[in-house]
């Protein structure tokens, strides 16, 4: 068991109300999966994957990742325990635009302390493997939506990663790029990479192997 | 990692080029004006501090309970010398001097001098350094002397003149040649050589030499104008000196000096800080503070700008954290920018240094050292300076920054920093109120200035044109001068001219005793002594008050003119009344007959009072310096050519130095207008940052609001409402900080014009102009930066979503 979520529940308190975001989530999500959340917009798909990811905080229930109860961790080992096991891969990428590819894929590792030369042979690897190798010493802005997804995977992979979290990750792509990133998620997951995303598109959502469907903050089947 | 962190920095500053600039000029500003602060109090702080055991010299300084019996700055001739024949166990050394303006020369090249005529332990006893000649017997003999480096190449063109001779001419127009013994090199400032700072000596002759110059002898203890200096010996307590001071006063002294008289020993690192009301060290600490100001206002504002401009970095901060930036990290980061930005501005005014220096010495009337003469560990300063400004300045954004919620800021949706209206505001608000406090101090200064050089002096200073003529201080030689005073009137430029010991330039020779004949001498009161001819009132154009000026001729014999201030001092009920009766000076039997008493005129400062005047006419008080002349309106260059020309005629002697009446009103109120200068410094800076600020804070404010700005010009809003809605917020604060920093000015301004016995009353209006001004010149540059936005089309700031 990769994961455990029983009974979460998170509101925001608006005025005299309590708009519930989640209510009485209850998930396992096993080492190996590949998980597709749907749901229309405002259901709580980004927020139950930002609660999973530990980004975001939930008002009721237990959370247990790899063994660990996250609601009793705090704040510094909640952020030590992501940093080590998840990596995040986002609809609009994220990357830096300040920095150049093989920067932003070497940034992580930067944060972690890895020394110069392992960096090095990390992220050459990391490059050659989503074969962006020609693309290392350009900007962001320089490349196609599809090339972006691309380097912010590598980026979320560098650090070896249990878990992949993935928010609508071919939202912004056409078609054949989100085809062929779809193919690469699968492919990774195939090599031992737990995967869950959160998808509109249920021709991307047929890759993983289980769907959860959300409606108004709570999950309403599930289904193979 | 820390390469990475300069690297992105670097990217982030060249990115933001128009935050960055902006920043980097209001740092660049503000250090620059720290760092040459810094140099002047350095340089202020090392004076005297060169000297040879610096901690044991002292200044003998003089407090006189009637200020008008002496100076302050020098004491009985004698006292000096007899403290340290009479207690050599407390007493090292000793050096006095009797400061005269002489006229130097070798061969064509006839210059004034400020020459010492000291004693011959100068050399020695400061260890100043000597380049040739023997220092222990240099100034033993009369008729030699001692230059310095500067003088030597003035003269000579070289610096070995040793045994070579300058002319030096005496006050009774004879020339001698002095030989030169000694040559110094260049002397750093100090008060030994250069007591007041304006004139330092650098000819150097010995007190043999008092005979020739007809000055009184430094021994006797009549002369209270003698400029003395001792050295104690190691372990001497300054207090020590008390008894051993009374009692010599006791022995030698009269009754009335013992009486007013109180020596104080001072010693010379305090001295010139101290002295004159602790001017130098009010000096210092005002500047240090302005540039503590200045400064604070630059590090204000690129807190405020870098908080501001993080709004546009948000998803950046976001997606490191989410990436695994711990928040150390991110601080480091952003300190890494801050201490870019302000190396960058530190390194842009070390390289300035030398050219703002020049426009600096004009507001604290020194010349700033050069980076050349700092010690060479100064160069830590620059660094250290770097990285405490840059982590100052870094650590609010980067504490707030990297707090940031990171699913806010992935969004970019984040209100909470960029937003903080409050902090913004009140830090904006601290900006204007410093800028509007220094304007309304330039402002006010600058009117008193003026005050200065106006209407109320008494005389009238337009056209008054005065030049120093050698010295001949005889019947004779008054007889001469006078002569050549006549000659000067005919020329058809000059209106007038007069011949007297004093002009109204605040240094008049002495003071004399006088006491209604008739009354007790002890009643007596210190009058100001002129010595002028029969010409000076109407040169001058003062208005006589009662009765008549004096004749000339000789006729004037036994008569004093006194001002209104001496006639009221001495008891007449009115200037009428006072015609015709006599006074008396204490000890001496003549009965002087009170001739005219003219109108007050400012003949000093306006910082006392109109002191009571005596003057006395220069045929029976033989000592004159000036020949003052009033220039028809016209054609002033010709008049002065045919000055020239008629002064090398008649006096060929000496060359023609004059200096315009406003000229010696400016170096009389040389303070003034340095601390206007000063004040106009400091305020376009305050002004120029808070502009900066400004400027960078409405261009993200835009920035932000593009859309906003779209949606109401949808719903019908103009040009005016839009920049209005930007302006609104400086306005308010200004406001706001106008209430804050107009009693604050008052009631410093009122301070400062309280040392002025004359000065103007501060009016509410000063301080409207001014909130005005800078509210015209904050809502012009929010227009001309608004206006853009304003008048672009909605649509495409609303498609970009």
């Amino acid at each position: 068991m990769l994961l455990q979520l029983r009974g979460i529940y998170k509101w925001v308190n608006t005025g005299i109300n309590r708009t519930f975001l989640l209510k009485d989530i209850n998930l396992d999500i096993d080492e190996g999966e590949f998980v597709s959340v749907m749901g229309p917009s405002g259901s709580g798909k980004s927020t139950l994957l930002n609660v999973i990811g530990m980004l975001d905080d939930f008002d009721e229930g237990t959370y247990h990742f790899m063994g660990e109860a996250v609601q009793q961790l705090k704040e510094k080992q909640r952020t030590a325990l992501y940093k080590q096991y998840i990596g995040f891969v986002f609809q609009a990428y994220h990357l830096i635009d300040e920095l150049t590819v093989y920067e932003n894929i070497e940034t992580p590792l930067l944060y972690k302390g890895i020394k110069a030369s392992e960096r090095k042979a990390l992220v050459a690897d990391m490059l050659d493997r989503f074969q962006i190798v020609g693309k290392k010493d350009l900007f962001p802005t320089q490349l196609s939506g599809g090339q972006q997804q691309l380097v912010g995977i590598a980026r979320a992979l560098i650090g070896n990663p249990k878990l992949l979290l993935a928010d609508e990750p071919t939202g912004n792509l056409n078609s054949k790029q989100g085809e062929e990133i779809m193919e690469l998620f699968k492919q990774l997951n195939q090599e031992g990479v737990t995967i869950i995303q959160v998808t509109h598109s249920e021709k991307n959502a047929e890759y993983g192997s289980r769907i959860i469907h959300l409606l108004d903050g709570h999950v309403e089947r599930k289904g193979q | 990692m820390i390469r990475n962190y300069l690297k992105i920095a670097w990217r982030n500053i060249r990115k933001h080029a128009l935050y960055s600039t902006v920043n980097i000029i209001g740092l660049f500003a503000g250090i620059l004006f720290f760092f040459l602060i810094g140099a002047y109090v350095w340089s202020e702080l090392q004076v005297n501090r060169t000297l040879k055991n610096a901690p044991h010299q002292y200044i003998l300084t003089s407090e006189w309970k009637d200020p008008n019996m002496g100076y302050d700055l020098a004491t009985l001739g004698p006292l000096a010398l007899r403290l340290k024949h009479d207690y050599p166990n407390l007493v090292k050394n000793y050096y006095r001097y009797d400061g005269i303006t002489a006229i130097v020369s070798k061969g064509e090249k006839l210059l004034k001098q400020n020459v010492q005529m000291g004693d011959s332990t100068l050399l020695e006893m400061y260890g100043f350094k000597v380049l040739h000649g023997d220092p222990v017997t240099a100034l033993h003999q009369p008729f030699n002397v001692v230059i310095t480096r500067d003088m030597a190449l003035l003269y000579f063109n070289r610096t070995d003149v040793v045994g070579e001779t300058l002319a030096i001419r005496s006050f009774k127009d004879t020339v001698h040649d002095f030989k030169i013994t000694a040559v110094l090199d260049n002397l750093q400032e100090n008060t030994v050589t250069g007591l007041t700072p304006t004139y330092p000596s650098k000819v150097f002759v010995s007190v043999a030499n008092a005979g020739y110059f007809g000055r009184t002898d430094l021994d006797t203890w009549q002369n209270n104008q003698i400029a003395s200096y001792i050295e104690l010996q190691n372990g001497v307590k300054v207090t020590d000196l008390a008894g051993p001071i009374r009692q010599l006063l006791k022995q030698n002294t009269s009754a009335v000096v013992q009486e007013n008289l109180r020596v104080n020993p001072v010693l010379l690192t305090r001295y010139h800080l101290h002295r004159n009301n602790q001017a130098v060290l009010r000096t210092i600490y005002t500047l240090t503070l302005a540039g503590l100001f200045i400064l604070l206002m630059a590090v204000v504002n690129f807190i405020n700008v870098s908080v501001s401009s993080a709004g546009t970095r948000m998803r950046e901060i976001g997606v490191r954290k989410v990436i695994g930036g711990r928040r150390r990290q991110l601080i480091f980061q952003f300190l890494s920018e801050s201490i870019i930005l302000v190396a960058i501005a530190t390194l842009l005014a070390v390289a300035a240094y030398p050219v703002a220096g020049g426009i600096f010495e004009g507001a604290v009337g020194k010349s700033i050292p050069p980076l050349s003469s700092f010690p060479l560990y100064f160069i830590g300063i620059p660094v250290l300076f770097i990285l405490f400004i840059g982590i100052a300045s870094g650590l609010y954004p980067a504490f707030r920054l990297s707090a940031v919620n990171m699913i806010h800021a992935m969004k970019g949706t984040l209100q909470s920093v960029g937003e903080n209206r409050l902090l913004r505001k009140g830090l904006m608000g601290f900006q204007f109120a410093v800028a509007l406090l220094v304007s309304a101090a330039a402002f006010i200064i600058t009117q008193q200035v003026a005050y200065f050089f106006g209407k109320n002096l008494g005389y009238n200073k337009a056209f008054m044109v005065s030049a120093q003529v050698p010295r001949n201080w005889s019947k004779p030689g008054v007889d001469r001068m006078i002569a050549i005073r006549d000659q000067f009137a005919k020329l058809p430029g000059v209106a007038a001219v007069s011949l007297s010991y004093e002009i109204p330039n605040g240094n008049n020779g002495g003071q004399v005793p006088v006491y209604k004949s008739g009354a007790d001498s002890a009643t007596a009161l210190t009058l100001q002594l002129l010595s002028t001819d029969e010409h000076y009132l109407s040169t001058y154009q003062v208005p006589l008050s009662a009765g008549r000026f004096f004749d000339g001729y000789h006729r004037d014999s036994g008569q004093v003119v006194l001002n209104k201030t001496a006639a009221t001092a001495l008891g007449y009920p009115s200037a009428a009344a006072a015609i015709g009766k006599q006074v008396r000076v204490p000890g001496d039997p003549t009965l002087f007959t009170i001739k005219g008493v003219t109108d007050d005129f400012h003949f000093g400062a306006m910082s006392g009072k109109i002191p009571p005047l005596l003057m006395f006419h220069i045929n029976f008080n033989p000592i004159y310096r000036f020949l003052s002349f009033k220039l028809k309106p016209g054609n002033v260059p010709a008049s002065l050519a045919a000055l020239q020309k008629t002064w090398s005629a008649l006096i060929p002697e000496a060359s023609f130095e004059y200096r315009f009446m406003d000229e010696d009103l400016n170096i009389l109120y040389a303070k003034e207008l340095q601390l206007k200068k000063a004040a106009y410094m400091a305020g376009v800076l305050a002004l120029v940052i808070v502009l900066l600020g400004i400027f960078g804070m409405v261009s993200l404010s835009i920035q932000k609001r593009v859309k906003e700005i779209g949606v109401r010009k949808i719903l019908g809003a103009s040009v005016a409402h839009i920049i209005k809605l930007f302006a609104k917020e400086f306005v308010a604060a200004l406001l706001l900080a106008a209430l804050v920093a107009i009693p604050v000015a008052y009631w410093l301004m009122r301070g400062w014009l309280q040392n002025y016995a004359y000065h103007i009353r501060i009016s509410g209006g000063i301080f409207v102009i001014i909130v005005l001004c800078i509210a015209c010149i904050t809502f012009l540059l929010v227009s001309v930066q608004t206006a853009k936005a304003a008048m672009a089309n909605p649509v495409k700031s609303l498609r970009n979503e």
